[in-house]
């Protein structure tokens, strides 16, 4: 199944070194998800744990804290790097 | 709605009902939501690029109280987003200039300047004194510390930030929806000098205020317990239903609502 990937805030940087679909296996929960993202970023790189997750609008929690749950194919995963700019 | 004490307000004069007569009909707000808006008290930190338009819109639409927090003084790569201010202020304190310049623009309110940013004592007490904060601060510490008050206060927080050409806009309510600590469990990295361009501070900004207004007036739907993501970069528009976490050491135990309308808490 196809998983579109939205990359926001300040992740503008990483977005340009990851993919906007991953495909994964029917049934794949939102940990593999992030957990293959993980493995195409540059070593000893991670996604920010204060990173916002999202799927298909409903707010997941964190990459450190989320809960995990299975997608859908076509669903839409946000990862939203924080904006604190006042 | 937030619980408006509306004996303060009385009744609205004829020539406030000529300055708001726009701005009061269908669509926009009622005459009880304007009464509403006079009796409201809005604390407003800080007064830069998205705190100074969000004030001034909340000057304009005839919020009776507003008080604006800032501390330190304005600099020369501070002038892309300022609303309140220009070259002439370069070198001093913003709160009180920006707060005399917001007075000039509506003599039915109250404009309040305090000259640095509240700690937590601070921000504890006035989220007592006010109906809502504007939480417009540069760091997550800011907006942490406001969100403590505001959830112990009982108070609704909209927190409004930005990144670039990225804006995020959040309704937060206690007792009603998550607040920010559950959104931000994990405290977010400190970056001291982020990018930013005046349209997309003051248009979040001005977004800011629109949903302090619907929320204090009664009037129109409000975007609580949502958070509204403006990426102008990639021309996205998305709103996230957020999720309030049991274990959220802020308000997962017994959040705090001073809002009566238990029915319709946010004046939708």
């Amino acid at each position: 199944m196809k998983i579109h990937i939205v990359y926001a805030g300040r992740n503008y940087p990483l977005s340009q070194q990851m993919p906007s679909a991953l495909d994964l296996p029917a049934g794949a929960s939102l940990a593999a998800a992030l957990a293959a993202l993980t493995s195409l970023l540059e070593p000893d790189t991670a996604l920010p744990a204060s990173c916002l997750v999202a799927v298909s609008g409903t707010h997941a929690g964190t990459v450190g804290r989320c809960v995990d749950r299975p997608l859908r194919d076509g669903d839409e995963l946000l990862l939203i790097a924080p904006v604190a700019g006042g | 709605m937030p619980e408006i004490d509306l004996s303060a307000a009385n009744t609205l004069s004829p020539h406030e009902l000529a300055r708001y007569a726009r701005q009061i009909g269908p669509g926009v707000l009622t005459i009880e939501g304007q009464a509403r808006l006079k009796a409201a008290r809005v604390l407003v930190t800080r007064a830069g690029g998205v705190g100074g338009p969000a004030a001034q819109a909340l000057v304009m639409a005839g919020v009776g109280r507003v008080v604006l927090a800032h501390g330190g003084a304005l600099h020369t790569a501070d002038l892309n987003r300022q609303v309140l201010g220009g070259e002439d202020l370069v070198g001093q304190g913003r709160a009180v200039p920006f707060a005399r310049r917001l007075q000039k623009l509506n003599r039915f309110v109250t404009v309040e300047a305090i000259d640095h940013e509240p700690d937590q004592q601070e921000a504890l007490r006035l989220a007592r004194e006010v109906d809502l904060i504007l939480s417009c601060a540069p760091t997550f510490a800011e907006r942490l510390c406001l969100n403590r008050a505001a959830v112990a206060a009982g108070v609704p927080l909209i927190d409004a930030a930005q990144w670039g050409l990225t804006a995020t806009l959040m309704v937060l309510v206690p007792g009603h929806t998550a607040c920010l600590r559950c959104v931000y469990p994990e405290d977010p990295p400190f970056e001291e000098s982020f990018p930013v361009l005046g349209a997309i501070s003051a248009a979040v900004g001005s977004l800011a205020a629109l949903e302090a207004i619907k929320l204090l007036s009664g009037c129109g739907e409000v975007l609580a317990g949502r958070l509204w993501l403006i990426d102008a970069y990639q021309g996205r528009n998305t709103q996230v239903q957020l999720q309030a976490r049991a274990d959220c050491p802020e308000c997962g135990a017994a959040p705090p609502a001073r809002a009566t309308d238990t029915a319709n808490p946010v004046g939708t």
